[in-house]
């Protein structure tokens, strides 16, 4: 087994898979118990309008995908706060336009080729030192805020109303929260894909909910499996010539389907 | 009763609410004062909750003025004075992860600054106020494995843990079963009377509470506040505005 660690391209793929999987788990911890899991699916597809325009102007497209996606995060707090619309519909209308729009800027660039391709389903593999450094610097940021007010994401997702008549600042820290999931999101789907980022981030957390213990050790669950699931998610790729994003999601989703069990009634 | 007259802690005058053109509030103006206990009664719909969402700043009201400890509310920042259980205390998500102990340690937060820890002051503060209400015993169980008036006491726990000068209960007895109220209201005249926390509290049953109350306030659109609330319901215009006739039957088992 340890002669992957030998390939240069593989250690990139072991260190980004991993720091993605620590955002992903923590992040979207809050994200499930605030009931605003679809959220990442949203931001994926959104990050996807970054990706098509990168690769329409050669920019680098995980640069584009984090700015993009931040632009749809607040676009989805604003309506949800300001209109009388459902958040779930709030979602549901920015995926699909969010896809539509990607899907219309690549055939105006003439180029549905593979690239885009590659951020559907992630390559994980062909990750490069650039890449690692973004991750690093904005999953840096991200991961500093997450921990700095988990105990206001905590209280908030708890209950938002008595969040707010305690003096927490419930409007700028959820801004704040859909900010670094996107970042988060758009991070992540060259590594997992667009379609399969949600997986990531929401499973973890539903199987170490089954558990039913406090929020620290949920926690600390959610991100084992999260980064178990990365981990034997690659070996298992790299031995059996398997897409890494898809063979990740898996991973993540038999330890849901093994902690069903746990909470067997 | 006596009251002391000084700066009270609530002071709303003239307060007006109206969802689309219909009030909910009417000229509401009334002063809350350190160390009372309040009742607030009232038919469903007559506007109850609202006045307390407003004062709590959860409501933007349509016109009027709402002063806490003397500052006008959208300058008021000190939270941690005010403890405030909502009306549905008792039900919780079940699946939602926390112990008893993650839900009073929230009562925290209205203190923490940005980039503090957990201090020693922290935790002495929620066992204290766990002690008090008497579910130290609780701290490791889920918040969903609890009874309704296990759960009612952690989340005024909660509200307590920031040692507030105030507690709003909003009709926090839903889901609760009686012998669970009788030991709730025994508890709420002992925080007024020992540790003089001021209580306000919407309820149903002010009857059982009568002989505790320093004041009740009826609102029904209107405010009308009574400084004798066991003659309250002999009051001519309080009945008229409750909308029945009604009788206050005094709990004379209640103890003190």
């Amino acid at each position: 087994m340890l002669e992957l660690f030998q390939y240069e391209f593989m250690q990139r793929a072991f260190v980004a898979g991993i720091l993605i999987a620590i955002l992903a788990s923590i992040s979207g911890g809050f994200i499930v118990l605030k009931r605003y899991s679809m959220i990442s699916e949203t931001l994926a597809h959104a990050a996807l309008v970054g990706v098509a325009v990168a690769l329409v102007s050669s920019y680098n497209p995980l640069w584009i995908a984090v700015i993009v996606s931040i632009f749809a995060a607040w676009t989805i707090e604003f309506l949800r706060s300001s209109f009388a619309l459902y958040s779930d519909a709030v979602l549901s209308i920015l995926l699909s336009g969010s896809l539509a729009i990607a899907v219309i800027i690549v055939s105006i660039g003439g180029e549905f080729n593979t690239s885009l391709f590659t951020y559907l389903f992630g390559s994980i593999l062909s990750v490069s030192n650039e890449d690692i450094f973004t991750i690093l610097i904005f999953g840096t940021i991200a991961l500093f805020l997450l921990v700095l007010f988990a105990k206001e994401f905590y209280f908030i997702a708890y209950d938002e109303e008595l969040a707010k008549t305690s003096g927490v600042k419930v409007k700028f820290l959820n801004f704040l929260l859909v900010t670094i999931v996107a970042i988060i999101v758009a991070l992540s789907i060259r590594i997992i894909g667009t379609l399969l980022i949600g997986a990531l981030m929401i499973i973890p957390t539903i199987a170490a909910l089954q558990f039913r213990v406090g929020i620290l050790k949920t926690s600390l669950l959610s991100l084992f499996f999260a980064v178990s699931s990365v981990f034997l998610g690659m070996i298992i790729s790299f031995h059996f010539s398997l897409p890494s994003g898809a063979t990740i999601v898996l991973c993540v989703l038999s330890f849901f389907i093994a902690s069903l069990f746990v909470n067997k009634k | 009763m006596s009251i002391r007259f000084t700066t009270p802690i609530f002071d709303v005058k003239n307060l007006n609410f109206k969802v689309r053109d219909q009030f909910i509030l009417s000229n509401v103006s009334l002063e809350i004062f350190n160390g009372e206990y309040i009742a607030i009664i009232g038919p469903n719909g007559g506007g109850k909750t609202t006045l307390i969402r407003m004062l709590l700043g959860l409501e933007k009201a349509t016109d009027g003025v709402i002063k806490i400890f003397g500052k006008k509310q959208k300058n008021f920042k000190e939270w941690n004075k005010i403890g405030y259980v909502p009306q549905r205390a008792a039900q919780v998500d079940q699946n939602f992860p926390a112990t008893a102990l993650d839900i009073v340690k929230m009562g925290r937060i209205s203190k923490r600054k940005l980039f503090s820890r957990e201090s020693q002051e922290d935790r002495d503060a929620v066992i204290e106020a766990m002690s008090k209400m008497d579910i130290l015993n609780l701290k490791d169980k889920m918040i969903g494995t609890l009874s309704g008036g296990q759960r009612q006491r952690v989340m005024i726990a909660r509200a307590l843990a920031s040692n507030p000068e105030i507690l709003i209960l909003d009709e926090p007895n839903t889901g609760v079963d009686t012998l669970s109220q009788q030991n709730f209201y025994k508890l709420l005249s002992k925080l007024n009377k020992e540790e003089k926390i001021t209580i306000v509290f919407i309820t149903h049953d002010v009857g059982v509470i009568a002989d505790d109350i320093g004041r009740l306030f009826t609102i029904n659109q209107k405010a009308i506040i009574c400084n004798n609330p066991k003659e309250a319901m002999s009051c001519e215009e309080m009945s008229e505005l409750y909308g029945i006739s009604a009788h206050l039957v005094h709990n004379h088992k209640h103890e003190h």
